[in-house]
């Protein structure tokens, strides 16, 4: 981990051992060494000894040759040179004996023999006088010096011949002292050489094992560190350690590479790892709460509690992907003996979490929201345009009266429920007519709020929230296409005409889009709308708009139908408005598929609306009024154009609001007429509703 | 445009204020717009917002809710300074609270309290402003938030 | 003065709400603590704080005249042993740590129960 490592416990040991072997040898070696040296000595001692054995007998053999000599009168001055010869090579040779024997006590009786010797061959040798005389008369005979001579010579003969035994014995015996001291260094020497090898085999062996076992600790530590690496090598989040002064420690997981863009971790400052990704205060923030772990002043779970960077925006250090990225970073303290020894921080990205959350929050604000405005204005003519936004606000201020009714109770709230549909779906269905599709989606995604509210077992303002909250959006978006048509009305003003006007192309407009949407064909022919008086141009707008979404969708039969029926392709859905005596009369007829009683009895059932016993005892009649119930609807799917089952009491509630009545002629296969009356005060009800 | 979690911060931070000081959850009634102008409360606790969002939060109650609400905080002054106290402490809550969800781009001042007789608040253009009544026990108080 | 002679710890609350205060007394249980003062700002705080000397504080952050992070920062100079607990609604994380860097040592969200008060105090004391 650490290149500086202290000198392990079995390195130090390895060490000791090696200088013990090095000192068991070295004393071997200088003990051997000293014990050769003393034994070569002795050797050469006892070969000195045993040359000196045989001087003695030589010294009497040359003392009583010298005596034959002086008896036979014959020349004695080389004898006496040889006499002298050897006398002196054995002292020196004794003496050499001496300076090498190292037990004195068995030369010292050799050495007093030796000197009585001398002592006794000293006048001998010191002789330099003639020792014969010679005469004429007699033959040669001794001179006085050769009578003393003789004499001297006589007595170191019987010295030497008194002697030569012990002489011989005591050299003896020295020579078995040395001889015998040689071979006890002998022994010492191998013994000691035993000694050393045995030692140092022992500590080999010793070391041997040490190495071993080291090599197998660091094989397991190899081994540790590297599924160390494994780990930081494959782990998905970011780790690294940070020291006292925010560096970055030797070790991080490669994931941490990845995530910032770059490899020199080592050593690195915490503050400059952030540096341009996140904004400063922030980095000043972090740091001082890394300061804070290192403080211990707070436990860990209020430190992370605060934790600056539990999610942060990081800006991208990748130019192919330019989005910010979102970093979760957790922070541990690694407790040592001695408090926090570092810090330990992982990281994770946690973009897509972050992101899936952001989509799910903003999946209702369209990006092109203003395109789609525009797009959806430029198809509607501006009169018709205004009409509806008039239409909107009204319709959305209701809503907001509807929401602004106290409640507390799930009763409370859930009375508000069928109102809010009602106004919610009109609305769509005119914005729809009108191809304002941005308006007519956010309705949709309104009145699917609402409408989840309904199968919520106990509701709450909470559940209202939603719904205030699209409310305001929408609100918002129609004041944006206020204002844009404000703007475009300015440069194309068209003087101003009766609401009823527009009347006619709203359905029109309508009765394209669901042929388009439901893959039909028709066509609406509209009459009379022009004597429509203004107050009820609004109310039966919204019921013609019902109406004709009503025929197109489940009137009008498929082409392909239509065909095995011998009509034509093209549906055609009739409204008329006339005048009439008692007042007012509206008509509209498709030349669809009818009402089949059955069909609305089975859906009435299904809705819940009836029970099967009370679907079986209905006439006719009674069933085809029930499709002027609330939540009656015969589309089992849900779609933007109809089938919400609100609609069709939507026109009955406005009619009745009226004073009107309404009457249903219908004919399986052939037609549906829907035949609308109002009073003449009608157009006074409709002005001060 | 005031995003639906935004809208629930808001709230939030208001009902945890009842749950925890005063010992009893509050409910919220049913939201709407403000189409006209609002009577405030006695007391209104009001905080402006500035960064990403620009405006001002609201919290407004009746005299009688607040003496109720400090009987149930053990609370035995029931004067008019521990009244305007009481709702710039829930202010505060709804601040903080603020603060923690949006971070440092929602700037938000100090609480300020707006007593007795004070002119009802307008509708801003531009700023679509939401109502969300508060209920707790038989009392109901308002909160009014109004960014843009 | 002498903690030794003294077993009990001196209180002082700092906040600028009236009921803040009379709860924060109300709510602790430590028979340890005793109230020596409450303010109502830094300025008074600071004070009160050089006449009483408290061991323990608590401290809002949001008040008139001086804020709680600033009066910290003066009480721990005065008094590095003394600990702070700072009680705030505005207690987000950077504040929080600024609190703690300059010397606080814990940390309480208003509105709080009076559980939530003791534990943080027990905290503190530990």
């Amino acid at each position: 981990m650490s290149p500086a490592v202290p000198l392990d416990r079995r390195t130090a040991l390895l060490i000791a051992i090696g200088v013990l072997l090095a000192a068991a040898l070295g004393t071997a070696l200088g003990t051997g060494f000293r014990l050769a040296t003393r034994l070569r000595e002795d050797i050469a001692a006892v070969q000195t000894a045993s040359t000196l054995q045989a001087y003695p007998r030589e010294l009497l053999r040359e003392v009583s040759g010298l005596r034959e000599r002086l008896e036979v009168r014959a020349y004695v001055g080389r004898s006496l040179a040889t006499l002298r010869g050897s006398t002196h090579d054995f002292g020196v040779r004794l003496r050499a004996l001496a300076a090498i024997d190292h037990d004195p006590a068995q030369l010292a009786s050799v050495q007093r023999r030796w000197r009585g010797y001398r002592d006794e061959l000293a006048p001998v040798l010191g002789f330099r006088g003639e020792p014969y005389v010679d005469s004429d008369a007699a033959a040669t005979r001794l001179s006085g010096d050769g009578h003393r001579l003789y004499a001297r010579i006589e007595r170191a003969r019987l010295y030497a011949l008194a002697n030569a035994r012990g002489f011989d014995a005591d050299l003896a015996t020295v020579t078995r002292g040395l001889q015998s001291s040689a071979s006890a260094a002998a022994t010492r020497l191998r013994l000691l050489l035993l000694g050393g090898v045995l030692a140092a085999l022992v500590l080999a062996a010793i070391a041997a094992w040490l190495l071993l076992s080291r090599a197998r600790h660091a094989r397991a530590a190899q081994e540790a560190r590297e599924r160390t690496r494994d780990i930081l090598r494959t782990v998905r989040e970011g780790f690294f350690l940070l020291d006292a002064d925010h560096r970055i420690g030797p070790v991080w997981s490669d994931a941490l590479g990845r995530m910032f863009g770059r490899e020199d971790f080592a050593g690195l400052d915490f503050r400059n790892l952030l540096a341009g990704l996140v904004p400063e205060p922030t980095i000043a923030t972090a740091l001082k709460y890394v300061d804070l772990l290192w403080g211990e002043r707070a436990n860990e779970n209020l430190m992370k509690t605060i934790n600056p960077l539990s999610q942060v925006e990081v800006k991208s250090t990748d130019p192919l992907n330019p989005e910010p990225r979102y970093l979760q970073f957790d922070f541990h303290r690694v407790t040592g003996a001695h408090g926090v020894k570092y810090v330990l921080c992982s990281v994770v990205d946690v973009t897509s979490n972050v992101a899936l959350a952001r989509e799910l929050q903003e999946s209702q604000v369209g990006a092109n929201a203003q395109l789609d405005m525009l797009i959806g204005m430029t198809r509607t003519d501006p009169l018709q345009l205004a009409s509806f936004l008039d239409t909107a606000d009204a319709g959305l201020k209701l809503v907001n009266a509807i929401l602004r009714e106290p409640a507390r109770s799930d009763a409370d709230f859930r009375r508000k429920l069928g109102g809010l549909m009602r106004e919610l779906h009109t609305l769509k269905g005119e914005a729809g007519a009108l191809e304002l599709r941005g308006v007519a989606d956010r309705l949709h995604a309104l009145e699917s709020r609402v409408s989840a509210c309904e199968s919520r077992p106990a509701l709450s303002g909470d559940d209202f929230l939603p719904i205030v909250a699209k409310l305001d959006e929408l609100v918002e978006y129609l004041r944006g296409i206020r204002e844009i048509g404000a703007r475009l009305a300015r440069t194309d003003a068209e003087p101003a005409a009766s609401p009823a006007d527009a009347i006619a192309p709203i359905l029109e407009a309508a009765a394209a889009r669901l042929a388009q949407d439901h893959h039909k064909a028709l066509r609406v022919e509209c009459s009379g709308f022009d004597a429509i008086p203004r107050p009820l141009a609004k109310p039966l707008k919204d019921c013609l708009v019902h109406l004709v979404r009503n025929a197109a969708v489940h009137g009008i039969e498929d082409p392909d139908l239509r065909r095995t029926r011998s009509k034509s392709d093209v549906g055609l859905v009739r409204t008329r408005f006339a005048r009439t005596a008692d007042g007012y009369e509206l008509t509209v007829e498709d030349d669809g598929a009818g009402i089949a009683p059955d069909a609305v009895k089975a859906a009435a059932v299904r809705a819940g609306l009836i029970t099967e016993a009370e679907a079986a005892a209905m006439d006719t009649r009674a069933a085809i009024a029930l499709i002027f119930r609330a939540g009656f609807s015969t589309m089992s799917e849900v779609s933007l154009g109809a089938g919400r089952g609100v609609g069709m009491d939507v026109v009955a509630r406005t009619i009745h609001a009226l004073g009107g009545r309404i009457g249903v002629a219908t004919s399986p296969g052939k037609y549906t007429r829907f035949k609308i009356h109002l009073p003449a005060a009608a157009d006074a009800a409709a002005a001060v509703a | 445009m005031l995003h639906e979690r935004e809208l629930k911060v808001f709230v939030d931070g208001t009902t945890h204020f009842f749950e925890v000081a005063a010992e009893q959850p509050a409910s919220i009634g049913s939201p709407y717009l403000m189409g006209e102008p609002l009577a405030l409360h006695e007391y209104s606790g009001v905080i402006e917002v500035s960064g990403r969002r620009e405006g001002v939060v609201c919290f407004t109650a009746p005299k009688t809710m607040l003496a109720v609400m400090l009987m149930k905080m053990h609370e035995t002054d029931f004067g008019h300074e521990t009244m305007r106290d009481l709702v710039g402490e829930v202010a505060n809550t709804i601040s903080g609270n603020a603060r923690r969800n949006f971070g440092n781009d929602f700037r938000i001042s100090p609480p300020h309290v707006l007593c007795g007789d004070t002119p009802p608040i307008e509708p801003r253009p531009g700023a679509r402003t939401f109502v969300i009544p508060i209920h707790w026990r038989s009392h109901s108080a308002k909160l009014v938030v109004a960014l843009s | 003065m002498n903690a030794a002679i003294d077993p009990t710890l001196k209180l002082l609350i700092v906040d600028d709400s009236n009921i803040v205060r009379r709860r924060v007394e109300r709510s602790q249980r430590f028979d340890r603590l005793r109230l020596v003062g409450s303010a109502a700002n830094g300025v008074e705080a600071l004070a009160l704080f050089s006449r009483t000397d408290p061991d323990v504080v608590t401290m809002d952050l949001t008040m008139p005249q001086m804020d709680g992070i600033e009066c910290i920062r003066r009480m721990v100079a005065v008094k590095p042993s003394v600990r702070i607990l700072v009680i705030s609604a505005l207690a987000d994380k950077a504040t929080a740590i600024e609190a703690m860097a300059c010397g606080a040592n814990g940390f309480l969200n208003k509105p709080f129960t009076e559980r939530q008060l003791n534990e943080a105090l027990a905290e503190l004391l530990r």
